[in-house]
């Protein structure tokens, strides 16, 4: 049986981050790849087992998007995922035909054997060494869903850059924030890390800090044509401080229990979530948008 | 400018393990010159792969630079890297005695078309995949024999500036002797690569850095101190260059096309 979370109750929930490197384009064998962190993970009683963005299907794919886009309601594989999101809940990213002919850059969260959730991917980075504007269509929101361990809200990789993203999960009552990612690692100038994996940091100390939140950021390692994945996933408090931190460079199992009356307590103390204004703030941007259309 | 060494040594380990597993290939190979860029590229293959599982091709022009194949000697042996001499004399003087020509840079190309020949070959009697040993520096200038030492499976210095390669270099050990030397193309006796491109390495690694990396403005990286005459030298040889960074253009006339439209990656089900 899961735990549940009681509010009122002192509630730990365990965490595993798979900072995988998947296999550019092969989804079975990506499969085996998942089913093996899944075995692992039910071996040390994870509640959420967290898989980096297109585990299913690797980063780099171009022209083979269609060939392994999946449809999560009549996939085999999907299928069996969610069978296996019985024992542990899971978050994992894949490529989802959604309507014919659509393909997305999707993360599902699965838990108790059903689909909790689908996040598409809506800021689609377009520009330099990045192309899924060509091969991707493009997400169209920010959605905060209930899970058995609180509302929880997802984005992938490029989504987290962009605050209003991560705005719209704290307006929404996200208490813990799921980041899949595949972002490849530039500069080496810095310490023992790419000069890139401080922007990660700086928005999770950032996001959960000022969400009172958990932010969770999983992402993968390896080479794909050249490009190097930076690793370095982390989990953040509420209170903006780290709490666990995976290797930059390797593929690893990085577990850890996090208390989820943090949430509450950092929230008394600190009363963002309260005090925040949604109202305000879409009356301020339909007069923002309102000018730019004049 | 300046690399974190240790880092950037375990990300080109890592990239030449990988790289080499997901093709099926335990061993690599490349040339060896007896300079620095071959050098650094021989260590860090030996580290990723264990030395016995790298081939160091030393490949003369008789015995034109015969103490550059005594470095190269010493430097596998130091590595414990295997290494074999080819003279490719032979052929060389047999094409030339044929087509007989004075102009040194086709003599030198020649030869670097020689070495590949030869990698290629023993890349395939070995099955080892060869390892590219052009540098950001060279590869941005156009230095270099297209279809010669440009040739290559990977290239793990490829993104790595002159500079950046010295730097690395020291941190890792490579002996003086080879660090001091003053980098050379090898096509001829004497030359050199500063002399030939006009400039030193600092200095067109500086300005490389400015207009590449940091997308700096010809306008403002004169305006900072660089000689104009010399930014704009840097910037034809980058454009007039081109050619040697892509593949062969094909005119596109289907619905989907080589090289156009046709898109998979390289690590395709890798």
């Amino acid at each position: 049986m899961k735990r549940r979370v009681n509010y009122d109750n002192f509630c730990i929930m365990k965490v595993a981050l798979a900072q995988i490197s998947p296999r550019l384009g092969n989804v079975e064998k990506n499969f085996d790849l998942h089913l093996k962190y899944i075995e692992k993970a039910k071996k040390k009683n994870v509640d959420l087992l967290i898989f980096p963005e297109l585990s299913l299907t690797g980063y780099t794919l171009k022209d083979l998007v269609a060939e392994v886009a999946l449809s999560p309601d009549s996939n085999p594989i999907f299928a069996e995922l969610k069978t296996a999101s019985r024992d542990v809940s899971l978050v994992f990213g894949f490529v989802e035909e959604k309507e014919r002919g659509l393909f997305y850059n999707s993360a599902a969260f699965l838990s108790e054997g059903k689909i909790v959730h689908i996040h598409r991917k809506v800021f689609l980075p377009t520009y330099g060494m990045f192309e899924e504007g060509k091969f991707f269509a493009q997400g169209k929101n920010f959605h905060t869903f209930s899970t058995p361990y609180g509302n929880a809200g997802m984005m992938i990789c490029r989504d987290f850059l962009h605050y209003g993203a991560c705005y719209l999960l704290f307006a929404g009552g996200s208490d813990i924030i799921i980041v899949i990612s595949a972002a490849p690692g530039r500069g080496i100038q810095g310490k023992e890390a790419y000069e890139t994996s401080r922007m990660w940091e700086s928005m999770g100390e950032t996001i959960s800090l000022f969400s009172s939140a958990f932010l969770i950021y999983c992402n993968r390692v390896g080479f794909e044509d050249g490009k190097h994945f930076a690793g370095g996933s982390f989990i953040y408090n509420p209170m903006g401080k780290l709490v666990a931190k995976a290797s930059y460079l390797d593929n690893e199992f990085l577990l850890q229990e996090i208390n989820l009356n943090d949430i509450r307590e950092v929230r008394k103390k600190w009363p963002y979530k309260r005090d925040d204004r949604p109202e305000i703030i879409l009356e301020a941007l339909k007069r923002i948008i309102r000018k730019y259309e004049d | 400018m300046k690399i974190n060494e240790p880092f950037v040594e375990k990300i080109l380990t890592a990239f030449i393990r990988e790289e080499l597993s997901k093709f099926n290939y335990k061993k690599g190979i490349l040339g060896l010159s007896g300079g620095l860029d071959s050098a650094v590229c021989a260590f860090l293959a030996a580290k990723a792969l264990k030395p016995s599982n790298v081939i160091g091709l030393i490949i003369p022009y008789g015995e034109t630079f015969s103490k550059d194949v005594k470095d190269a000697q010493e430097f596998s042996r130091l590595l414990k890297i295997k290494s074999r001499i080819i003279n490719i004399s032979p052929m060389v003087d047999s094409y030339f005695s044929s087509y007989p020509i004075e102009n040194r840079v086709l003599k030198g190309n020649k030869m670097a078309r020689e070495r590949m020949s030869i990698l290629y070959d023993f890349s395939a009697r070995e099955k080892a995949l060869i390892l590219g040993t052009s540098n950001k520096t060279e590869l941005l200038l156009g230095y270099g024999t297209i279809h010669g030492d440009m040739a290559c499976g990977i290239n793990p210095l490829g993104d790595l500036y002159k500079t950046q390669i010295r730097q690395l270099a020291e941190y890792i050990g490579i002996p003086e002797k080879i660090r001091k030397k003053i980098p050379s193309a090898g096509l001829w006796v004497g030359q050199t690569d500063e002399d030939e491109i006009g400039l030193p390495y600092d200095e067109i690694d500086k300005i490389l850095y400015q207009l590449v990396d940091k997308r700096t403005s010809k306008k403002d990286i004169i305006a900072s101190g660089f000689k104009k005459e010399t930014v704009e030298k840097i910037i034809s040889l980058i454009k007039n260059s081109e050619f040697k960074r892509k593949l062969p253009l094909i005119p596109k006339i289907s619905s989907r096309s080589v090289g156009h439209d046709f898109l998979f990656p390289f690590d395709w089900d890798k």
